[in-house]
């Protein structure tokens, strides 16, 4: 037994200790093998994935390393099964090759021709392949690169991919370094993506993604293909993108709904992406209208299912996933890693906080109790009425009322899901809204106005629950939300966590109907943070009222 | 004095011999035989002897098949010449468990040994008749030599398509005599021809020594660290699962054991795969743990309890001896191959499981600091046990006893560890209690509602802690989650909030995230809001005066009635009892349906439960006419058929002459008076099918079970199982 930081557990998952002193150099040591699941205060919590050990061994380490670590840093005898496991797993990567071959085009070669032979016979393999070219030799469908990657995996033996990207078409491009400097976990985020190849960069909100597409841009130097997910977002990424490289307004092309521009960098949206015309993706040609070097997926735990599908047939360009929160309520997670490439760089959230790159924010729950009649109400209301009932009752509107007001000058959101509810809001607060049927031009407007100072409270629906850039914004009331969605909580928290120019921290408010399923709901929904290690308070809507807080 | 008999030389034999003959073959006095004569007849009977020969290893037997392929009496130096030097050694050891005798004139057999190894010891046909010249063998046509070639290594037997008329080369084997006819197809190859063909010597290869064990070196700190981490894991498995069966028992099958569906829940409980299940269950089993109560519920029993409360050391203790021990066989549940046998079932024995489990331990004992190969292993295994009877699952035996040796911690990476030395010589095992990670006495407490115990908890701690959080992860460390439904299981335990919370409290280092003690009060706050209890009448009235009244009224005591809400009343008796009581005391009830509808006029009292009229004894009913005619019509039927039988029987009778018939006892006593008799018999013989043969015998001798006699019909020597001999008479 030695005294390590590490507790490996039976089920595959790994304990870190994050007092120890030994925990930062642990961590660095694990982080290329075992996937991060939860950051809290205490422990974070790693698991050993056949995928992550495969990874791992895609980026050089072998099981010898692995299970070194696991052995130097265990504080317990790690189980033997475990290193069996390890050794086991990572030996059933590189059995399978693809590669290139100037006469068969995409092949598969193995080293174990008994393996080839399990795979060829496997039913969801067939189609994809093409003639058998000698006992260790098949040939593969070019375009089916990406499916047979994905089917390998789930037979567990997923094939090394030699066959190499497409470089895309050459364009120039480098970040502008004036008066700003790249974050080190930005640059690292960017190689991590690079070395990989393809893959996915997890950064919480407001760390600086768009920098990190933009350095994985400046490495690949070639015409980029960005997927945000709506218009404004698009125009965010084209300022950020002018502002740290060196492209030019005549370089970037925005491709929306309102325009159609295919530039050597072009920002298109998921919605025009999956807009559908008599029956048909009418928009889908773009992926083929330049040849592409890079393409980055803004948000991609929206990724919608057109575009998974369009994903697996561009295999050999390169692929980067950016986002803060990779859960997804459908579990359709890995669909994302085996599309667009396995996670290449994820970091508590927590850590960043401490270096000061986002700002330290309080989550506060606060609990208003129903009137006896409104109790009576909900009690007596259809069950598919009854989150839609407790989440807008009338006692959360004065809440907020008290929340705006003591709060005065600081720049607030007040965030919610339904409409009807953020209307009377706007109203008894007296500020704009801004919802789904807000014309782009007017939101913009809005937006800037609450940016300059001019405009300091904000309600707004979903639309503004992604990818809206508001620096300033130091406090968010969430007054309702979609049911138990653990990503939209944090997406939401997400807004106010850019570092403001003060230093100062940020505070987030979720308003919960006592004793109802909006109670039951918002404890899933702070799962996610809480696994980062955020840290709900909770206090009752009188303290409020009474200026308690 | 002469010394031929076995019986004469145990009879010669000194004291330490005697204790080296009873030490290796203790068949031999259990019971203790009354005098050496029967001791004698003991040691030559067959079970005994095959008993005796599984215990030899390859080389050992190797040598015995030379000695039986030599004819009596045979000297050192014979056996020497057909086998190797070393032969010398492995004689002494053959001699000194009683298969091999001196005598005056040289090596004897004890009598039976010959049948208890088989005809053909190694691939060697008979001797020869008549003096053969071998040195014309070498000049042996090439037909010749290739049929030779053929039975050299044996089977001796080879078929031709008619003895009458054979290919050259048979021939001239014929001929010489170097094959001999065995019957209208069969040639067999003489022993010498055999030997010379062979190079003087009686085995391809002589394997004197026993293969060396390879496999991956481990490093002895490696191994204990391995091995006390699954020492700790294999203690908290079976505690996990006795905790698990003590809140949900198991059902038993009806044919004993535990189910499928059950041994995939305890899996998913603990996290371990069905095999790794089973043993733990069987584990807990062996050790009486468990007990499968009555009502077929599997349990743990009480002593489950005096086990938690020893050090770890003992814990283990226990469940290892018995494992040693125990000739149930937990590796048979699951198997793809067969059928489903179930954990805990009476299926799981296996006569020389414990014996082959020894022997790998033993091996693994004499090969300290290496995992051992499967394969080598296995050919190790193979070289010291080579003549095993149902030896088809020592190599399964042997896997699995390496796989639980894993799981017990007797192993560690695969090496033995320093504890399963200790265990398996004996010692003290102190050590363990010193070696496992110390408990730990706090937990951490997190914000998203997990706590994580960073070792092994106390008992007490852990116990409190696995009712009101779900485990979520298991290993050296554990980690809990709380949600609404644990916490309302502790609750259902009678902790209250407040114990809940004091007990988090004092055992977290860190201080309790509010979350989650807003979250135990909620639960606690509404927690018995709602109360559910069996009642069988109640008495509703809204003047709360008049249920005072008779809440106070002393004949209505035998109501037992209780008061749950001011206008409402509850009793035990049915309603109407109640409303009779009532009556009586001089009340005014009236009934109330399901719906509050007062129920009106005098309802007839009928009996709840279904009508059961007492069976009709004596007089018998009389069937209806239908049933008699079918009745008669079957009647009809089954005495044409037995008429048709008995004449088709006597038909048969008359054509082969009557089959004799005797009872089991008759007819041992038959044979062996006619054995002695040298006469003719005629029997009954039932083959495979059950259809009984008449044949007509001369009996030569009984062995084992069966009778040895010559066939008149085929003049060939075969032998006739007794039991199924339908009987005998004399011709």
């Amino acid at each position: 037994m030695t005294d390590g930081p590490l507790i490996v557990q039976s089920d595959k998952t790994l304990l870190l200790d994050i007092d120890h002193p030994l925990s930062t150099e642990c961590r660095r040591a694990i982080a290329p093998f075992a996937e991060l699941e939860r950051s809290p205060e205490h422990i974070h919590t790693y698991r050993l994935t056949p995928l992550g050990l495969w990874n791992a061994r895609a980026a050089g380490h072998d099981a010898e390393q692995v299970i070194d670590t696991l052995i130097k840093y265990s504080r317990y005898a790690v189980p033997h099964s475990i290193l069996i496991d390890v050794a086991e797993t990572m030996s059933r990567y590189g059995r399978l090759r693809l590669e290139a071959d100037p006469v068969h085009g995409l092949i598969l070669v193995t080293t174990d021709s008994a393996v080839l032979e399990e795979v060829i016979r496997a039913k969801k393999i067939q189609p994809l392949l093409g003639a058998r070219i000698d006992k260790e030799t098949i040939a593969v469908l070019p375009s089916q690169r990406g499916q047979i990657k994905q089917s390998l995996l789930r037979l567990g033996w997923p094939a090394e991919d030699f066959a190499g990207y497409v470089d895309g078409q050459a364009h120039e491009i480098a970040l502008k370094e004036n008066g700003w400097k790249i974050r080190p976990y930005q640059e690292l985020a960017a190689e991590g993506f690079w070395h990989g190849g393809s893959g996915v960069v997890v950064l919480p909100c407001g760390a600086g993604k768009t920098i990190v597409g933009a350095a994985a841009m400046a490495h690949a130097k070639a015409t980029t293909l960005i997927l945000v997910t709506n218009t404004v977002a698009a125009r965010q990424w084209r300022e950020e993108l002018l502002k740290r490289t060196t492209l030019n307004e005549d370089e970037i092309g925005e491709y929306s709904g309102a325009k159609k521009e295919i530039r050597p960098v072009t920002i298109a949206t998921y919605q025009v992406m999956t807009k559908k015309k008599n029956g048909v993706y009418a928009h889908l040609d773009l992926f083929d209208s330049y040849d592409w070097g890079l393409i980055i997926y803004d948000e991609v735990h929206l990724l919608p299912a057109p575009i998974f599908r369009f994903t697996a047939d561009i295999q050999s360009r390169r692929r980067l996933g950016l986002t803060a929160t990779l859960v997804r309520e459908d579990g359709m997670e890995g669909e994302v890693f085996s599309l667009i490439g396995p996670k290449r760089f994820d970091v508590p959230w927590k850590e960043i906080e401490s270096q000061g790159y986002i700002a330290p924010a309080e989550c506060i729950e606060v609990r208003v109790n129903l009137t006896e009649t409104e109790r009576l109400t909900y009690a007596t209301a259809e069950v598919e009425n009854r989150y839609r009932y407790c989440a807008t009752t009338r006692t959360k509107r004065d809440v907020v009322e008290a929340l705006v007001k003591k709060h005065q000058g600081e720049q607030i959101l007040v965030i919610g899901q339904y409409i009807d509810q953020l209307d009377e809001l706007s109203e008894v607060l007296g500020v704009p809204v801004i919802k789904g049927e807000t014309p782009v031009k007017e939101r913009e407007i809005l937006f800037n106005k609450f940016r300059t100072g001019e405009l300091t409270t904000l309600v707004v629906s979903k639309v503004a629950n992604f990818s809206v850039d508001l620096p300033d914004a130091t406090i968010a009331i969430q007054v309702s939300g979609a049911f138990g969605s653990r990503q939209e909580e944090a997406q939401r928290l997400g807004r106010i966590l850019r570092p403001k120019s003060d230093g100062r921290g940020a505070t987030f408010y979720s308003v919960i109907s006592r004793d109802t399923i909006d109670q039951d709901f918002a404890q899933n929904r702070q799962r996610f943070l809480a696994e980062q290690g955020y840290s709900y308070k909770i206090i009752d809507a009188d303290d409020v009222f009474q200026g308690k807080i | 004095m002469e010394m031929r008999s076995f019986s004469d030389y145990l009879r010669s034999i000194d004291d330490a011999a005697f204790l080296k003959l009873f030490a290796s073959r203790p068949d031999l006095v259990i019971p203790v035989p009354p005098d050496i004569a029967s001791l004698a007849v003991r040691a030559c009977s067959a079970p005994s002897l095959a008993r005796a020969i599984d215990s030899l290893n390859h080389w050992q037997f190797q040598v015995l098949e030379a000695c039986v392929s030599l004819s009596e009496p045979f000297l050192l130096k014979n056996l020497t010449a057909i086998t190797d030097r070393a032969a010398a050694k492995a004689l002494d050891h053959l001699i000194s468990i009683g298969l091999v005798y001196p005598s005056d004139d040289g090596m004897r057999l004890p009598s039976q040994l010959r049948d208890v190894i088989g005809n053909e010891p190694a691939g060697l046909g008979p001797a020869s008749m008549v003096k053969l010249k071998l040195s014309e063998i070498d000049d042996a046509p090439q037909d010749a030599k290739k049929v030779l070639e053929r039975l050299v290594w044996g089977p001796p037997r080879g078929s031709v398509g008619d003895i009458k008329n054979p290919g050259p080369g048979v021939a001239w084997l014929l001929e010489k005599k170097f094959l001999v006819p065995l019957d209208q197809r069969t040639v067999i190859l003489p022993r010498e021809v055999g030997i010379y063909l062979r190079g003087g010597k009686i085995h391809k290869q002589s394997f004197v020594e026993p293969p060396t064990l390879t496999g991956n070196k481990r490093d002895e700190r490696q191994v204990n660290l391995a091995a006390i981490a699954n020492i700790s894991t294999v203690l908290r498995w079976v505690e996990e699962l006795l905790n698990f069966w003590a809140d949900e028992p198991a059902d038993a099958l009806r044919a004993g054991g535990l189910g499928v569906r059950d041994l995939k829940i305890i899996s998913t409980h603990l996290g371990v795969d069905e095999s790794c299940t089973a043993f733990i269950a069987e584990l807990a089993y062996l050790s009486s743990l468990i007990s499968i109560d009555a009502d077929d519920r599997i349990m743990p029993s009480n002593k489950f309890d005096i086990w938690l409360l020893q050090s770890p050391a003992q814990r283990w203790q226990t469940l290892a001896s018995q494992w040693l021990i125990t000739s149930r066989v937990s590796g048979l549940v699951g198997r793809l191959e067969s059928k489903n046998v179930a954990a805990l079932g009476p299926e799981l024995d296996r006569v020389n499981a414990a014996k082959v489990r020894a022997m790998t331990l033993s091996i693994l004992n004499d090969n300290v600091g290496i995992a051992p190969d499967l394969t080598s292993f296995n050919a190790l295994l193979a070289w010291r046990t080579p003549v095993r009877r149902n030896s088809s699952l020592q190599e399964e035996l042997a896997a699995w006893t390496l796989r639980e040796a894993e799981w017990l911690g007797i192993t560690g990476q695969g090496a033995i560890s320093s504890y399963g030395i200790e265990f398996l010589s004996g010692n003290d095992l102190n050590v363990i209690n010193d070696d496992l990670p110390k408990t730990v006495d706090h937990i951490l407490i997190q914000s998203d509602n997990t706590a994580i115990a960073p070792g092994p908890l106390e008992h007490e701690i852990s116990q409190q802690l696995a009712m009101m959080a779900e485990i979520e992860s298991r290993g050296g460390a554990t980690v809990y989650r709380f949600s609404e439904s644990t916490i309302r299981r502790a609750l259902d335990h009678g902790k209250t909030g407040e114990e809940i919370k004091n007990f988090l409290a004092k055992t977290s280092k860190t201080p309790m995230p509010q979350p989650l003690e807003y979250l135990i009060s909620d639960v606690s706050k509404k927690h018995g809001k709602l109360r559910v209890g069996n009642t069988s009448a109640f008495i509703r009235c809204e003047d709360t005066s008049l249920i005072a009244q008779i809440m106070n009224d002393k004949r209505l005591d035998g109501l037992a009635l209780r008061r749950i809400a001011p206008e409402v009343v509850i009793c035990d008796l049915d309603a109407s009892d109640t409303m009779r009581i009532l009556r009586e005391a001089g009340y005014l009830p009236a009934g109330e349906s399901a719906t509050g509808i007062m129920l009106m006029g005098p309802r007839a009292n009928r009996a709840q439960s279904k009508p059961r009229p007492p069976r009709v004894i004596g007089e018998v009913e009389i069937p209806s006419e239908d049933n008699l005619n079918a009745a008669i019509r079957a009647l009809r039927t089954g005495e044409k058929s037995t008429h048709k039988q008995t004449h088709l029987r006597q038909i048969a009778n008359e054509a082969l002459g009557a089959l004799p018939r005797t009872t089991a006892n008759e007819t041992m006593d038959l044979i062996n008076r006619f054995i002695v008799q040298e006469k003719s018999l005629s029997i009954g013989y039932a083959d495979n099918n059950g259809s009984v043969t008449h044949r007509i015998i001369d009996p030569i001798r009984v062995s084992a079970g069966a009778l040895i006699a010559r066939d008149h019909a085929t003049g060939e020597v075969q032998s006739f199982r007794i039991p199924r001999i339908t009987g005998v008479a004399p011709l």
